[in-house]
C-alpha cells in the first residue's frame, strides 16, 4: 500500500498549464499529455511527496491532484 | 555521450530496454531547449532516471532541472562527491566522475584542461556538482584552488546546509543556531560566506539564489556554463533543502523554498565584464535564432 499522486485529467485539460509536471523531483514520473492537455502520473515512480498538489492547490488554486491510497500487486 | 554514439543498431532494438530506447528516440540529445529544455519537462524522455533519493527533496527536483538545462548534453561531463547528490546524478544518461570526497574541482581541473587539448575544435562543458560539506568544507581548498587558478568550469553546490547524507551533521554553510547532529545546543558559528570567497578567489560568474523560478534557475545554469567555456570559473549557490535533516513536510517544501528567497537566498547575481560580454553576446544570438524559427513556423502556416 503506498500513497500516489493523482491527476483528474478533465480538469486539468480546462487549463493550458503544465507546471505541476516541472517541479516533481522525479523524472519521467509526472507527465504532461500534450494532445489531452493534461497531466498523468507514472504511478510506478510517484514517491508521494504531493510536491504537485502544493503546485496546482496552493499556488495555482486549480486542485486538480489528490494523493491516494493504491494498492501494489503483492498486497 | 552524441545521439549517434547511444543509437543501437536497429535489430538490437528489441533486446534493449525500454528506457534506454525512449532515450535514444525521445530523449533531449540533439535537440533545442525550445523541444527538450526546462519548458517541457514532462514531454520528453528527460537524462535523469530514477533515483533513490528521498520522496520530496528538492535537491533532486534541482538536479532534474540541471539535467534539462544542459546547453549541450552530448558533450557534458559532470563530477561529484560523496553526498545525497550523487545518488541522481549518477542516474543519468551524461557522463558522471565520482572521486574521493571533495576532489571534485581537482579532478575537472586536470579534466576540463585534458578536454581543451585533446578536443580543440570542440566545446566540451564540465561541471561539478557536490554538496555544501563537499564543496565548501572537506572540498573547500581544492573548491578554492580551482577558481585561484582560474580554471574554466562551472562549480554548483548544493546547499541543503547539512550533511544530508550521512544523516544530518552540521556543515560550515549550516545557519548559526540550527540544532543538528553535532549541535545540539545550535551551531555556533556563522553559515559560510560561499558566494564572497568566490568572488575574492577570481570567480567570474557567481550567482546565489533559491531556485524556485525554473526559467530564471535554468537562465542562470546556462549563463554559468557558457561563461565558463570562454572566460573562467563559475559558480551557482542553490539552495536545495533536506526535508528530513531540517523536519520539514514534503507539501511545505516548496514554500520553504520560497520563504528562502526572502531570507538567506536572497538573489545575487554578480558578473565581471568579460562575462556579460559573453552572456550578451549568446543570449542575443539565441533570441534571433529563435525568432528565426517562429518566422519559419510562421511562413509554413501561411
Ligand atoms: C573522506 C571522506 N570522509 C567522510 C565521508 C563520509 N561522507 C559521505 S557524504 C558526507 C557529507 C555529505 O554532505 P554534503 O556534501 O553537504 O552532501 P549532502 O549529502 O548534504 O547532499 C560525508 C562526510 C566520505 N565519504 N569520505
Ligand atoms: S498544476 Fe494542476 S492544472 Fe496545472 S498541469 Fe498540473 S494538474 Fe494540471
Ligand atoms: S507526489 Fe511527488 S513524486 Fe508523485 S507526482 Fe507529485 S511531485 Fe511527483
Ligand atoms: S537526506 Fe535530505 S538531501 Fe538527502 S535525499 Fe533525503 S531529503 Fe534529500
Ligand atoms: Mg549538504
Amino acid at each position: 500500500m503506498y500513497y500516489v499522486a493523482k491527476v483528474n485529467a478533465d480538469m486539468c485539460a480546462e487549463y493550458k498549464c503544465n507546471t505541476c509536471t516541472l517541479y516533481c523531483p522525479e523524472a519521467n514520473t509526472l507527465m504532461f499529455d500534450k494532445v489531452g492537455n493534461t497531466s498523468w502520473v507514472d504511478e510506478d515512480r510517484c514517491k508521494g511527496c504531493a510536491l504537485c498538489v502544493y503546485v496546482c492547490t496552493d499556488m495555482l488554486s486549480r486542485n486538480c491532484i489528490t494523493m491516494e491510497m493504491v494498492h501494489g500487486k503483492e498486497d | 555521450m552524441s545521439l549517434k554514439y547511444v543509437t543501437p543498431v536497429a535489430m538490437f532494438k528489441k533486446y534493449l530496454p525500454k528506457d534506454y530506447v525512449e532515450l535514444v528516440d525521445f530523449g533531449p540529445f540533439g535537440k533545442t531547449q525550445d523541444e527538450a529544455g526546462p519548458g517541457n519537462m514532462g514531454q520528453f524522455k528527460e537524462l535523469m532516471e530514477e533515483h533513490p533519493m528521498c520522496s520530496g527533496c528538492w535537491m533532486a527536483y534541482y538536479i532534474r532541472l540541471i539535467f534539462a538545462s544542459l546547453p549541450c548534453p552530448e558533450e557534458t561531463v559532470t563530477l561529484g562527491t560523496a553526498g545525497c547528490g550523487r545518488l541522481a546524478i549518477s542516474q543519468a544518461a551524461v557522463p558522471f566522475i565520482y572521486g574521493n570526497y571533495g576532489d571534485q574541482n581537482a579532478m575537472a581541473s586536470g579534466l576540463s584542461r585534458a578536454f581543451r587539448l585533446r578536443f580543440p575544435d570542440k566545446q566540451k562543458d564540465v561541471i561539478t556538482i557536490a554538496g555544501d560539506g563537499g564543496t565548501m568544507d572537506i572540498g573547500f581548498s581544492m573548491t578554492m584552488h580551482s577558481w585561484i587558478r582560474g580554471e574554466r568550469f562551472t562549480t554548483i553546490m548544493l546547499d541543503n546546509e547539512v550533511y544530508g547524507n550521512t544523516g544530518g551533521q552540521e556543515s560550515g554553510m549550516s545557519p548559526k543556531g540550527a540544532v543538528l547532529k553535532m549541535a545540539p545546543g545550535g551551531k555556533n558559528f556563522e553559515k559560510m560566506p560561499a558566494t564572497a570567497l568566490a568572488k575574492a578567489a577570481g570567480c567570474v560568474y557567481i550567482v546565489k539564489m533559491s531556485p524556485t523560478n525554473i526559467k530564471k534557475a535554468a537562465k542562470v545554469i546556462r549563463r554559468a556554463i557558457f561563461v565558463a567555456r570562454e572566460v573562467g570559473p563559475t559558480f551557482i549557490h542553490a539552495y536545495t533543502s533536506c526535508n528530513i535533516e531540517y523536519s520539514i513536510p514534503t507539501e511545505e517544501v516548496f514554500a520553504d523554498a520560497r520563504a528562502q528567497e526572502k531570507d538567506r537566498f536572497q538573489f545575487e547575481e554578480y558578473m565581471t565584464d568579460a562575462a556579460k560580454e559573453v552572456i550578451d553576446r549568446i543570449e542575443a544570438e539565441e533570441k534571433a535564432a529563435h525568432r528565426a524559427k517562429k518566422g519559419i513556423v510562421a511562413e509554413e502556416v501561411n
